[in-house]
């Protein structure tokens, strides 16, 4: 078929092409339809460019689990180097990737790599192409990348790919239109289908198109189904056979396994490729674009196309190397019980040595839905696997049903060791969801079933799970008094994960209670973590200094933390982490008065897909804070959100943030019944928790709406100072922890001089609301010399000719010279003659009769002001 | 998207030459707008042009002062708004 409309996309190819010959890598993004003409496209384009430039080619397996690095094995075949035996040998991701990286460099020609169908790629192939797109500028390479824009759902593992893959000259979008009728037409030529109609029905898709003018009938079917099929439809019948065998094989099909599960493989490939169904490339064949591929697969008969599978199993099983994915999915297709249960396993820890979880977690699923009969004990550890791989994609409703399920196995099994361990596992992933009171309940119970054995390792575990408990609860004693079990038994059974896990617990716990010195576990337990290679909790470490350090007010040492920790987090690939140490980022910002970086990383936590609902709890709050002390729109609904999620975990650590901002955004509108609602809500607990900071602000903010409350002696000393009346040192103590809107709030409540410094202060920060509630207190209190508002800053004028210079303007264009200006202006002339070239090179005219026909215009015209001019 | 109003102050007033140089200044703001999904829908201004109502589509206030800073132009207060159509019944 020819390639019709697409010489402008060829063309822009061509052009990142020839920016990659000048030293600057590029990607290219290749959108839309099935069947729309990408890959059509990407050859001919290589066809064009093959001379100039290697190609490199791989596609994405339409396999229901396709295998891992699919597209980079493809490529891995046609490249000398050590790129296939490292791919063979399951060395780690960084030395396979840090390999492709040396691929692409040691070539003089520029490198094209194609990477097909990127909206079937496993994980690992997506987190390559993150890779290799980040460093694209300095590659000798064009990535091309095509993958069907329509089959995206909201949540699919693409979409946060190619949200990341933006910005910047080095990457570039391409999406394909379908073929206008005009195409069409040129198509149809001469033959008897009517062209305004086909265009219709098929919508322009090229695909469709060309498949109705192959099966050559009058009318046109319905769907590019009927199409494929009525093509098909003109085959011999032992066609018809290889052409179901093929596809069952796949999107590659060897010709050798063809000829293995029964086909006549010389004549009848030569009838499909002969009616264009089939084609071959390389060694092999394929058909003809996918979509023909799973018209054919769907009108198999249920027990035809288990006996094909089970004939490709065979097959594939006898050869000396196969991939895993690929037997444990004809496995499953053909119903064998006993090879899904051997393969879907070992292709899963396969997927999860190369991080791809999301392939290991399906493999895992597929090996459970045949494995319910097998003993408890092979049961159980499947289930842990597989809860394992789906915590890490934070599919914590999967993680709890599995676990919950290995708990009865082991129990069935005899295991009580086992069993507890796996029930206080369980607490983790439950309280992650916020669902507090449940895994309260399963890490009693670990315990209690455990403690009834000798001392144990899983005991010391299970402990560890209790501490960690008590300390989210801001529990200090409890979570002491187990973490302190925890380590003993720790140290015994010479359990490092749970030994650094402990440490986290006993320095998080200290810290939060307002004690610094809790930093000192908090850093042994994640270098003791670092050591052992716990990547997670070398995390969890990172973040729990981080926020901790935040809870206290003390973000000097909370930062360094922070950004240590997000750069480490987003090396190791550990999304919660990274989400929820941004979400605290997000809220120091905010206090530090730094509000447009505030909204920056709050918003890049809320518009993250899959982050937990603590991470989101948090992003919120900065959000809804941030909100309502700029007066924008949009705090209410931040925090009634956060609310609803902060009341599912029950918890002092999310609710006391979120009633806080909520009270304080009740007091802003002005509303005392709202802000003693919100303020009390949670005070109890604060005040049974002994929180000095949240118990304090609660305090303020019942104090604020008129109410009588007693402050405890421990109460945070900012807060206190100033509902004590001492607003000065007040002051002096938010200003020291780098609060400027707190420190404004003391001085507010200060004399006059203070009082305008406080306004002074919150206009600079652009805390609308709060400076018009005390410009309005100032005037009625007839205080003298109020400042007049926010000192425009910004330009006021979209040429950014300053005020002094507009005044010269307008005298220049009132006819006036350089000297009568000075004198009107008490300035030199020569003064006058420098704003006046300045005017000249801002409005850019050459004279300034010009300038003065420029003011003159808009002195005349009422019409413009923001609003574009009209044509 | 939601839509918002943007009010903003122009101590000297605000001009904007309806010429090239008025279309280039307003397509610059066009242009740095887009990078953040926010679109300039237009504007009412003030008889004296000191203040001017501007109609914003955007995905949230904070993408719409994120603009505003890196165009240099002031913001007062941003309002999320609905369209009331009296003749809607009509």
């Amino acid at each position: 078929m020819d390639l019709l409309e697409r010489e402008p996309v060829l063309a822009a190819l061509g052009t990142a092409l020839g920016e990659v010959a000048g030293g600057h890598g590029r990607v290219v993004l290749i959108s839309g339809e099935a069947g729309i003409g990408k890959t059509t496209l990407v050859e001919r384009f290589a066809e064009l460019h093959g001379h100039a430039a290697r190609v490199l080619w791989g596609a994405c397996d339409a396999l229901f689990t396709p295998r891992p690095l699919g597209p980079l094995r493809d490529i891995a075949e046609t490249l000398p180097g050590p790129l296939r035996t490292l791919l063979d040998t399951e060395v780690s991701r960084p030395a396979i990737f840090s390999a492709v990286l040396d691929a692409l460099r040691h070539e003089a020609r520029p490198t094209v790599v194609v990477v097909e169908d990127l909206h079937w790629a496993d994980e690992a192939t997506l987190d390559l192409v993150k890779f290799l797109a980040r460093r694209i500028e300095q590659l000798p390479a064009l990535l091309v990348l095509t993958y069907r824009d329509d089959e995206l759902g909201a949540r699919h593992p693409l979409r946060r790919v190619l949200g990341d893959l933006t910005g910047g000259r080095a990457i570039r979008r391409v999406p394909l239109s379908p073929l206008s009728a005009e195409a069409v037409r040129t198509l149809v030529a001469d033959r008897g289908v009517d062209p305004v109609a086909l265009h219709q029905q098929t919508g322009g898709n090229p695909f469709f198109v060309s498949e109705v003018l192959a099966a050559g009938g009058r009318g046109i079917p319905s769907t590019v189904r009927d199409a494929v099929l009525a093509r098909a439809g003109r085959l011999p019948a032992s066609g018809r056979t290889l052409l179901e065998a093929a596809a069952v094989i796949g999107a590659r099909i060897e010709p050798k396994l063809l000829a293995e599960v029964g086909q006549d493989v010389d004549q009848a490939t030569e009838a499909c490729i002969g009616i264009g169904m089939l084609q071959a490339q390389g060694d092999g064949l394929t058909f003809r674009h996918e979509l023909a591929r799973q018209a054919i697969l769907e009108t198999i008969a249920p027990p035809r196309l288990r006996a094909l599978h089970r004939q490709v199993l065979v097959a594939l099983l006898a050869w000396p190397t196969s991939d895993l994915a690929r037997i444990a999915h004809h496995a499953e297709g053909a119903e064998e019980t006993e090879a899904v249960r051997e393969f879907a396993p070992q292709a899963a820890r396969h997927a999860a040595g190369v991080g791809a979880h999301r392939e290991a977690a399906a493999q895992y699923a597929r090996a459970l839905r045949f494995t319910h009969a097998v003993p408890p004990v092979e049961r159980a550890r499947l289930l842990e696997a597989y809860a394992e791989e789906s915590s890490i994609l934070d599919q914590l409703g999967e993680a709890i049903t599995a676990l919950q399920e290995a708990v009865t196995r082991w129990r069935v099994a005899g295991n009580a060791l086992k069993e507890g361990e796996t029930l206080a596992a369980v607490a983790w992933p439950l309280v992650r969801s916020g669902r507090n009171a449940e895994a309260e309940g399963a890490s009693r119970q670990a315990i209690a079933l455990l403690q009834a054995q000798p001392p144990s390792r899983e005991l010391g575990r299970a402990y560890r799970i209790q501490a960690h408990l008590r300390m989210l609860d801001r529990d200090r004693a409890q979570a002491l008094r187990w973490a302190g079990k925890a380590i003993t038994l720790a140290e015994r059974f010479d359990d490092a994960e749970t030994l650094a896990a402990a440490h986290i617990v006993v320095g998080s716990a200290t810290l939060v209670a307002g004690d610094v010195r809790g930093r000192t576990a908090l850093e042994r337990g994640r270098e003791i973590a670092r050591s052992a290679g716990f990547d997670s909790l070398v995390g969890l470490a990172y973040l729990n200094l981080g926020s901790a350090c935040g809870e206290i007010y003390r973000f000097d040492l909370a930062e360094p933390y922070l950004r240590d920790g997000i750069a480490y987090a987003i090396e190791m690939n550990l999304e919660h982490a990274h989400h929820y140490m941004r979400a605290w980022q997000a809220l120091i910002r905010m206090y530090q008065g730094r509000w447009s970086e505030a909204g920056e990383a709050a918003r890049a936590v809320t518009e993250a897909h899959d982050v937990s609902a603590v991470g989101r709890i948090m992003a919120l709050v900065a959000l809804g804070r941030l909100r309502t002390r700029r007066g924008d729109p949009g705090a209410a609904a931040a925090l009634d959100e956060a609310l609803e999620l902060a009341a599912q975990t029950g918890t002092l650590q999310r609710l006391a943030p979120v009633r806080t901002a909520r009270a304080e955004a009740a007091w802003l509108d002005g509303d005392r019944e709202r802000t003693l609602v919100e303020a009390r809500a949670v005070y109890d607990l604060a005040l049974r928790h002994r929180h000095a900071w949240h118990t304090a602000e609660l305090t303020f903010w019942r104090r604020c709406a008129g109410e009588r409350v007693a402050l405890p002696a421990w109460a945070a000393a900012p807060f206190a100072l100033q509902l004590r009346g001492d607003w000065r040192r007040a002051a002096a103590a938010w200003g020291k922890l780098g609060c400027p809107l707190e420190h404004a709030r003391a001085l507010e409540d200060g004399d006059a001089a203070a009082q305008v410094q406080a306004l002074e202060v919150l206009d600079r920060l652009g805390a609308r609301p709060a400076a018009d509630a005390l410009r309005k207190r100032l005037r009625a209190e007839g205080v003298r010399r109020i400042p007049r508002g926010p000192r425009p800053t910004t330009r006021a004028h979209p040429f950014g000719l300053t005020s002094r210079e507009m005044e010269i303007l307008q005298a220049v264009a009132a006819g006036l010279s350089n000297a009568r200006i000075g004198d009107r202006l008490h300035i030199s002339a020569k003064t006058v003659d420098h704003h006046v070239s300045a005017i000249l090179t801002k409005l850019d005219v050459p004279t300034r009769q010009e300038a003065a026909r420029v003011s003159r215009q808009w002195q005349t015209d009422g019409q413009h002001g923001e609003a574009p001019p009209t044509k | 998207m939601p839509r918002y109003i943007v009010e903003r102050t122009f101590p000297n007033g605000l001009a904007i030459p309806p010429n090239a140089q008025g279309a280039q200044a307003c397509m610059t703001v066009v242009g740095v707008n887009a990078q953040a999904g926010v679109t300039w829908v237009h504007s009412y201004v003030s008889d004296d042009k000191k203040k001017t109502f501007c109609v914003y589509d955007a995905p949230s206030p904070e993408a719409i002062r994120k603009v505003a800073d890196l165009n240099k132009l002031p913001v007062d207060k941003i309002t999320e708004v609905r369209v009331l159509d009296p003749y809607f019944s009509m």
